[in-house]
């Protein structure tokens, strides 16, 4: 279908400031345009709710970690079969699978496109296993998506910055970025995760030494974050900070906040790091001081982590944490280490209304979102499957959006360690249907630099999900009436109709060709992969540009990282926070005369 | 995609043939996926595999193979194999399809995609060799690493029962204890081997401490050891296992195991997932609970040996698509776990499937299913399908080998993806043979309407699914 005109639906397209109006929205090749002829096809909108599709900017579906977690939860999945659905494409073969909080690929893009979601990002991938996430994408239909690539304890990058190397560190983050076909620089633990590789025990603080004395957390923070700026990545750095689930862990976080002030970066799972610790040690909500400063500080950005009751995976890099986890719980356990980049843990959890700390984590997670003042900055997750499955979002939405059954909810749970909480107070904040849009679509596809995303203007891909108003937003938001995809209709009256091929989003950021020279040295003596086998090669589709022009398809499509070119394409910052500080250029001359050219902001 | 690097290389030899070289060529030989090989082609030929061990050097053999496809014992064109292959899984009630290995893991997911289509039944050869391992995993978990950690970390390694040299020939000198590594700069002078030989299945020869455990005291032990890692402070092995432990052999086997185990920065357990005569069916277990608890006082990673053909990568390719590693049934129209009463060889044994199709190579077929399979309507797509054992099967069509003929990606025991690289031509490719089978056998399907997979009636979409 090339050509469709949505009629008379009431249009929520924040990026626009359409806030229900009643327009119509025209789809020609997989783009929105501005008019149809009279004669193109029609889809009778009238008395519904038209959206951007869904954006999910943090989340594990396709990694060779994920996997590990489906591998470790047969029980989950034999309780939830999933039939193939009943595609009328008769090209595609309609696949069955299993779900549960890890559904296997296939039935995780249908389910995704079957709650409206149109673009999804995994969020933590080792790039030794790169060619296993994109072949599991290959195998997640319908979404456009892509995968953040594990840093922030990488041996080599830990050592340049030892060595005082920064410049070579940015480079190489480049070159992992081209090598692997991931979309943006991850942190997990920076530091910590070597650590606890290394058999330490002891918490990481933002100067703990990793090894050298040089090479410290907030080293590692700093120097991913303004790599992520002078390469000019559409997604500023993505930083789960040290601590995750630990009583007190807020100072840790607001340390590292601190740490990059000015700078942009993005702060992922916030309520995991926002836990303050009474004067007898126990634990209490510290959401107040890490959504203030999220609020005062226009160049951070975040995504929330919501728990939600029920089933969960808890499925991290951040091993040590899980590590903990099996030990309270008693729960079974992965862990792999992944030679000189990353760890990998596994616990199956649920988290339950009466057990005190998971109401706390719960009502951590609505506070932030409940007392966030930039809904564009502070963005919707639930960090899945960690804090609960993607499939639990229309709950969510329920939550933030009906005060009532909100307040319903409170009294069913374990109030033990709410005193401190905003939300026992009683927040009264309902969000709109346009903050909802924010912060499902418009918010993420901003935060993640996809230009062509999260909105409805002339341009912009044609990814629209129709609702059925309904007082229970849970209800309206699991069952969309429609899903347009690349302006195709995969969703018709509730039911999955088609199940194109989703497309690749990545970075191939140009780099110093001199750093491969050291890097092959490396490989030699540590890695037992060659380093000629390293890099997944060219991807079916072309990479996203670079320079805060993140639009699929326009890419040069450059094959297994090329080396920098003398005329790279200058690059821009923030180009979607205009208000945010300048910042710091890049010492050498081309990172500079990149860093200092940019064009007027976008917003 | 991932065609390997060819260079001309010199003039060789008195008869001057133009050799060709691929490098970095990944060798399936074992589960150790060595993927430094260069790969020397002459004449069509493959000449030598540098680098190789003598099992790499088998595995990639001359490259020769058939290119013939069979119906009824008679050669006919490709294309009229496959349409009889579709008619055989179109006409089935009960199909399965069966993973062989030294398959892509692309092709390992055509097939896997083929089986959905069909409601068969769907397996690979790990239900017949390494799934006390498998399910162990899915038991406990696991405590794992992939293999440049065992290089750069470990510096105790505990051979369990298993000498790499026989089945892994490189695994010591690629992974450990040979080389040196970060954190064990001087190699096998920075790391205490331990050999522990269990019943006859002996360690390796040069162990700095050597264990004889009885067949039948081997979970004892593990048991034991476990008892002593986790053990509070000062509470002395006397208490352990119970009364009646002390003097035991497996006391005396763990009172010597556990401290060097305690006093390692990372110690590294190695045992061999494939099939080992008298082995314990509990070691799996014991292993895993051993690597976990060590994770207490120290790091501890277990590093699971897997044979060759990427059979970790059917295993992840399965569970990627049905959440099952497996002995899957489609039956009811999504994926079913039947590890115990439905993998393959059960299934044959009761007589339930009336036609298989076999993807892969039958050379890596345990006997016993092979024997199973022959007795059935099979259609086999694979390397030297037209000789040997599926000679006289209904239908055979010959493939390459992945990673000497056909390109794509495969895991190494430790799940590392790698490129295969193939350095020579050969007759169709897996993949889309069998991509073109699904096509064939849906077509055929559809008109004779044999079984429901297509358009599902009543299957329900997702979001309603959502909605309940």
């Amino acid at each position: 279908m090339s050509q469709l005109r949505i009629v008379g639906g009431a249009v929520h397209d924040p990026a626009a400031g359409i806030d229900g109006e009643v327009r119509d929205v025209c789809i020609d090749g997989g783009r929105i345009v501005a008019d149809l002829p009279a004669t193109a096809p029609v889809l009778d909108a009238r008395g519904m709710v038209v959206m951007p599709g869904g954006v999910d900017m943090h989340c594990h579906i396709a990694s060779s970690s994920v996997n590990l977690a489906r591998r470790l939860l047969p029980e989950e999945h034999e309780r939830d079969p999933a039939l193939a659905p009943a595609l009328v494409d008769a090209d595609t073969l309609p696949r069955s699978g299993t779900g549960g909080t890890v559904p296997s690929t296939f039935t995780t893009g249908y389910r995704y496109a079957g709650l409206g979601y149109t673009t999804v990002f995994d969020a933590a991938v080792a790039p030794l296993t790169a060619r296993v996430s994109h072949a599991e994408l290959d195998d997640t239909p319908i979404v456009d998506g892509g995968f953040f690539v594990l840093m922030g304890n990488d041996d080599y990058l830990l050592r340049q910055i030892a060595a005082g190397e920064r410049e070579r560190a940015r480079e190489y983050a480049a070159w992992l970025l081209s090598a692997a076909g991931g979309y943006a620089i991850k942190l997990v633990n920076p530091g910590g995760v070597e650590l606890w590789k290394s058999g330490a025990r002891e918490r990481t603080g933002l100067d703990t030494p990793v090894g050298s004395t040089r090479v410290t957390p907030r080293a590692i923070i700093e120097t991913l974050v303004d790599a992520a700026t002078a390469l000019g990545l559409p997604h500023p750095a993505h930083i789960h900070c040290n601590n995750l689930g630990v009583a007190g862990n807020v100072a840790t976080t607001l340390e590292s906040m601190r740490a990059v002030s000015g700078r942009r970066a993005h702060f992922t799972h916030l309520q995991f790091h926002s836990y303050g610790v009474t004067a007898s040690g126990g634990w209490c909500s510290a959401a107040r001081e890490v959504i203030g400063y999220v609020n005062a500080h226009p160049e951070i950005s975040g995504d929330v982590g919501q728990v939600m009751f029920g089933p969960a995976t808890t499925l991290t890099a951040d091993a040590p944490v899980e590590y903990l986890l099996h030990k309270s719980s008693g729960r079974k356990w992965v862990n792999v280490d992944i030679e000189l980049e990353t760890g990998c843990g596994i616990v199956p959890y649920s988290y339950r209304e009466t057990a005190a700390v998971a109401a706390l984590q719960w009502a951590i997670g609505l506070e932030l979102f409940l007392l966030s003042a930039d809904p564009w900055r502070v963005v919707l997750s639930t960090d899945h499957p960690n804090g609960g499955s993607f499939m639990s979002y229309p709950a969510l939405i329920r939550l933030l959006m009906d005060r009532a059954y909100r307040d319903e909810q409170i009294k069913r749970v374990n109030a033990k360690l709410l005193a401190g909480s905003a939300l026992a107070d009683g927040l009264e904040r309902e969000y709109t249907l346009n903050e909802i849009a924010t912060i499902t679509r418009a918010g993420p596809a901003r935060l993640l630099g996809l230009r062509d995303k999260g909105h409805l203007g002339v341009g912009a891909d044609a990814d629209v999900t129709i609702y059925a108003p309904d007082a229970d937003a849970a209800r309206m938001f699991s069952t969309p009436r429609y899903v347009v995809k690349s302006g195709m209709l995969v969703v018709e009256e509730g039911h999955l109709r088609r199940a194109p091929a989703g497309r690749r989003l990545y970075v191939r950021p140009a780099y110093d060709a001199a750093l491969t020279r050291d890097l092959e040295r490396y490989f030699d003596q540590y890695a037992t992969v060659s380093f000629e086998n390293y890099p997944v090669g060219e991807l079916r589709d072309a990479a996203c540009a670079l320079g805060g022009e993140a639009r699929g398809g326009a890419g040069d499509g450059a094959v297994g990282g090329p080396p920098r070119r003398e005329d790279a394409p200058p690059s821009t910052l923030d180009h979607h926070h205009p208000d945010a500080p300048r910042t710091t250029p890049a010492p050498d001359s081309a990172s500079a005369a990149r860093a200092h050219r940019r064009p007027p902001g976008d917003r | 995609m991932h065609e390997g690097r060819m260079t001309d290389a010199a003039e060789r030899g008195a008869a001057g043939a133009a050799e060709r070289v691929v490098e970095h060529a990944t060798c399936l030989g074992c589960g150790c996926a060595c993927d430094d090989i260069d790969v020397i082609v002459a004449d069509g030929r493959i000449v030598d595999a540098r680098r190789a061990c003598p099992l790499g050097v088998a595995w990639f053999g001359d490259g020769r193979v058939p290119a013939r496809a069979r119906t009824g014992g008679r050669d006919v064109p490709v294309d009229e194999a496959l349409d009889a292959a579709a008619r055989l899984l179109a006409g089935a009630a009960r199909p399965l399809v069966y993973l062989a290995p030294d398959l892509s893991c692309e092709a390992q997911r055509e097939g896997i995609a083929l089986a959905d289509a069909l409601r068969a039944a769907l397996d690979s050869v790990t239900s017949a060799t390494a799934m006390e391992s498998v399910l162990a995993a899915q038991e406990r978990g696991r405590a794992g690493a992939t293999l440049g950690e065992v290089r750069n970390r470990g510096d105790v390694i505990v051979f369990w029962g298993v000498d790499p040299m026989l089945r892994y020939p490189r695994y010591m000198s690629r992974y450990a204890p040979d080389p040196s590594g970060i954190h064990v700069p001087d190699g096998r002078r920075s790391r205490t081997v331990i050999a522990v030989d269990v019943g006859d299945s002996r360690g390796p020869a040069d162990a700095d401490l050597r264990i004889a455990v009885a067949a039948d005291h081997e979970v004892a032990t593990l048991t034991l050891v476990r008892a002593l890692a986790t053990e509070a402070p000062g509470a002395g092995a006397n208490t352990l296992g119970g009364p009646g432990r002390e003097g035991t052999p497996p006391w005396e086997h763990a009172r010597q195991l556990a401290p060097p185990c305690l006093a390692a920065h990372y110690v590294v357990l190695v045992h061999d997932a494939e099939p080992v005569p008298g082995r314990d069916p509990g070691r799996a277990g014991a292993l895993v609970a051993l690597a976990q608890a060590l994770n207490g006082p120290t790091r501890c990673a277990l590093s699971t040996l897997r044979a060759g053909g990427n059979r970790s990568g059917a295993d992840a390719a399965a569970t990627s698509q049905t959440g099952f590693p497996a002995a899957i049934d489609f039956a009811r129209g999504y994926p079913r776990y039947r590890p115990y009463h439905g993998a393959a060889g059960a299934r044959l044994a009761r007589g339930e499937v009336d036609a298989a199709l076999v993807i892969g190579a039958a050379a890596g077929i345990p006997d016993a299913l092979l024997g199973a399979l022959a007795r059935v309507s099979c259609a086999v797509l694979g390397p030297h399908a037209s000789e040997g054992t599926f000679a006289s099967a209904t239908v055979t069509v010959d493939t390459g080998v992945a990673g000497i003929h056909e390109g794509g990606t495969a895991l190494r025991m430790d799940d590392v993806p790698l490129p295969l690289r193939p350095s020579l031509a050969g007759p169709p490719a897996a993949a889309a043979l069998v991509r073109e089978l699904r096509a064939r056998t849906m077509r055929m399907a559809g008109h004779t309407g044999s079984f429901g997979a297509i358009g599902a009636p009543g299957a329900m979409s997702p979001a309603a699914e959502g909605a309940r």
